[in-house]
């Protein structure tokens, strides 16, 4: 459980990271980090298939289109984030995880549970026997991005 | 098994809420995006927990990749938005969004 | 049979969504307009067909199977999604119409229509879901093509409303998700069904009221209910104008008030104090929109905030809970799509007409623009409530629900707001279409037919739900809100299987 626990310290540190670094490709990496500790944890949750897409999606597609999104926009995109934002983070940061300690902690003790019916099976029955309407969502939800992006850079100039 | 997923949720609530607020107060576009992917790292992490507690590894596993086929549409229509925005305003400060108040 | 016609909903525009931008290499502008609203139609068509099949609170129910093995693809039909069905199917219909003229300066056609088919296909699945998670997926896929929608224009402000829409619409998926992963680590499953049997069969008030806490965030901020209403007034107007009137017509309605009903009404039940919070939501989003519309110079803000205001009296009347309070809400609901959707539609028609939005700049436009001029009276005397309009009735059914229900304050909230949307809404016609028109107006020509022709139907609707609103109330709402009135008995009952 140590070992679980450090992993997730290392995640919540990067994803810190990415959001406080100053350089934007320093920030994605750091997101891409972070990305591989959360697979890492969902291997060891005995998640294989959560972890590939995680790393293999988020860490590394999501990546390559924010370091793309930063080499279109050129390097003089620079925009300092104000002092304001960063001197508070660590506080909102401390405040919060006392809320979370005090607060949700005992409420979360509360929470009473059903234990489900076990589920048989392997992985690809599951999801295509029993959440298939999730799947016709990712089509459609596909579907949309490919055409809004496609939408969003059509040359308007050239039309008809 | 509660101590456990007690623990999960505590990093994934601690993810939601760096990353919200991030979104309310930083300022650089892309950097908005960034929050976007660690809400979306906290929100799988809580799914797939909540599946791992209740011994439903495999439909949280089905929960978790839907989640992230949606999270890339998702960021991909936001880059092409941001870029966009770039192409009007030569700046990635969302503060110079400001024409429309709110 | 009935079920092949559920799957018609998703599958139809879908389908057509995939093929259309290949099509549109064929021919770029005839081909996708005619199949876009063919499409919406058979919609149309559907659901009344269905209406006549669907036995009276019961639901229908599509269990699909493959080689004799079921899927987990499963999509249920009672009165009160077939009602909400129904409401997608005719504003999209009217928006296609319009859109065939209103589109033409857009470009890219094709990419147009097959963004609106995605978010009509995406509306129709939440609807038809019986899954929390499926109710998020599908919420996501409308979204993300609103998203392209409102930024279609590619001009700064759109592209910068868009973007702002998206980032909040975020943080009300988070909201969403995390609840959704509390319900799944107690009751271990996430069909509608099995999470109310679950809960109904453990004590687990505090961690319920908590996930309604979180539910009534995010699906508020899809609603955009004060005070969460932030990004409604940005996102709306810039859209372009069909897109405008699907927005407040009916996406907000749908992945908002649609999502949060069937929630609270189906899964958690309607305790007192929640039926408290969504009440007192209502009324402060009912009058603060009403006052912000009031110093509204954009006519497309101030519709913006209108919506805000009515759907205020929406959750007010559901939030109230009483079966005649539950009628006037839906109804409510029905008449605002088909009004404020007309009212969007002719502010796209004054804009292209006359080439601004500003209402101080507009004068005199009745004589020149006679059409739009009559229907948008028609769609502003409906939301504000004058009768016999569509919207006076259901408005008055929520008054009297809250009188009988012994809520008094709230009634007099609800008739002092509904002067303050009167005066708002005469003040726009007063200076848009009335008074001496200014000399650069002389060119202006009324617009294109189709333009006109969708908005001469949407009209026609509003006076005929009005004039016949016993039989509409007795066809279609009234079975919906036996539906919901059913509570959670409802879903354990027949849902169950």
């Amino acid at each position: 459980m140590t070992l679980q626990t450090l992993l997730l310290i290392g995640l919540i540190v990067f994803s810190a990271l990415a959001l406080l670094s100053r350089d934007l490709i320093k920030a994605a990496i750091s997101f891409a980090a972070a990305s591989l500790f959360l697979g890492i944890v969902f291997f060891r949750m005995g998640a294989p298939y959560a972890g590939v897409f995680e790393i293999s999606v988020v860490a590394g597609l999501i990546t390559v289109l924010f370091i793309l999104a930063v080499a279109l926009t050129e390097k003089k995109a620079e925009v300092r984030e104000s002092p304001k934002a960063r001197l508070i983070f660590p506080l909102f940061f401390i405040v919060f995880i006392i809320i979370d300690v005090l607060v949700m902690r005992g409420l979360i003790r509360k929470i009473p549970t059903l234990p489900a019916e076990a589920e048989t099976g392997l992985f690809g029955q599951v999801l295509w026997g029993q959440r298939t309407f999730d799947l016709v969502g990712q089509v459609a939800v596909i579907l949309a991005g490919v055409f809004a992006v496609l939408a969003l850079f059509r040359k308007k100039d050239l039309d008809d | 098994m509660t101590e456990t997923w007690y623990l999960y949720m505590f990093f994934a609530a601690a993810l939601v809420a760096v990353g919200l607020y991030a979104l309310l107060t930083m300022r650089n576009i892309i950097r908005l995006l960034i929050a976007v992917g660690i809400i979306g790292k906290g929100i799988s992490l809580a799914l797939l927990a909540s599946g791992w507690a209740q011994n439903l590894l495999l439909t949280a596993q089905s929960l978790v990749i839907t989640f992230i086929v949606v999270e890339v549409c998702l960021v991909a229509v936001a880059l092409a938005l941001a870029i966009n925005a770039y192409r009007h305003t030569k700046d990635l400060d969302v503060r110079k969004l400001t024409r429309l108040k709110g | 049979m009935e079920t092949t016609l559920i799957v018609f909903f998703l599958v139809l525009p879908l389908a057509l969504a995939a093929v259309l931008p290949l099509l549109g290499r064929l021919s770029k502008r005839v081909l996708p307009d005619i199949l876009a609203n063919a499409v919406f139609f058979v919609l149309v068509v559907n659901a009344f067909v269905l209406g006549r099949r669907i036995p009276a609170g019961e639901p229908l129910i599509l269990q699909a199977s493959w080689f004799g093995e079921p899927l987990g693809l499963r999509m249920a039909v009672d009165n009160f999604s077939l009602f909400l069905l129904l409401a997608v199917a005719l504003v999209s219909l009217c928006v296609g119409l319009y859109s065939i003229s209103y589109m033409e300066h857009f470009g890219s056609k094709p990419a147009y229509y097959a963004l609106l088919l995605i978010m009509v296909a995406g509306m129709n699945g939440l609807i038809l879901s019986t899954d929390l998670f499926g109710i998020y997926v599908f919420l996501e896929v409308a979204a993300v093509a609103s998203y392209a929608l409102v930024a279609f224009g590619l001009g700064r402000d759109e592209v910068e409303a868009a973007f702002k829409y998206l980032m909040l619409s975020v943080a009300a998926s988070a909201f969403i998700l995390i609840s959704i992963a509390v319900i799944f680590f107690m009751t271990g499953s996430l069909a509608l069904s099995d999470v109310a049997r679950s809960l109904a069969a453990m004590d687990a008030g505090p961690v319920v009221a908590v996930c309604s806490a979180l539910f009534l965030m995010g699906f508020g901020l899809k609603a955009a209910l004060i005070p969460f209403h932030a990004w409604l007034p940005d996102a709306h107007p810039s859209a372009p104008a069909p897109i405008s009137a699907m927005l407040s017509g009916l996406l907000i309605k749908v992945s908002g008030v649609y999502a949060m009903t069937r929630i609270f009404f189906h899964v958690f039940g309607l305790t007192p104090a929640l039926s408290m919070v969504l009440m007192i939501l209502g009324s402060v989003s009912i009058v603060l929109a009403a006052f912000l519309a009031l110093g509204q110079k954009d006519l497309k803000r101030m519709l913006a905030y209108s919506s805000i205001s009515q759907v205020g009296y929406v959750v007010l009347g559901l939030g109230l809970g009483t079966p005649l309070g539950i009628i006037g809400g839906l109804f409510h609901l029905f008449n605002h799509a088909l009004a404020k959707g007309l009212l969007f539609l002719n502010s796209g028609s004054i804009q292209s007409a006359a080439g601004t939005r500003n209402l101080d700049e507009m004068a005199g436009l009745a004589r020149r623009m006679p059409v739009t001029a009559v229907t948008s009276l028609v769609g502003s005397l409906s939301i504000a409530g004058v009768p016999p309009l569509n919207g006076f009735w259901s408005k008055l059914i929520i008054i009297i629900a809250l009188v009988q229900a012994g809520q008094g304050g709230f009634a007099l909230i609800a008739v002092l707001a509904s002067i303050l949307t009167l005066w708002y809404y005469l003040l726009f016609q007063r200076k848009a279409f009335f008074g001496k028109p200014e000399e650069r107006w002389k060119d202006i020509r009324e617009a294109p037919f189709w333009m006109t022709a969708s908005t001469v139907v949407l009209a026609l609707l509003c006076i005929g739900v009005g004039i016949f609103f016993s039989p509409v109330v007795a066809a279609w709402i009234e079975p919906a809100a036996g539906v919901l009135g059913k509570g959670i008995q409802f879903v354990l009952g027949a849902w169950g299987l």
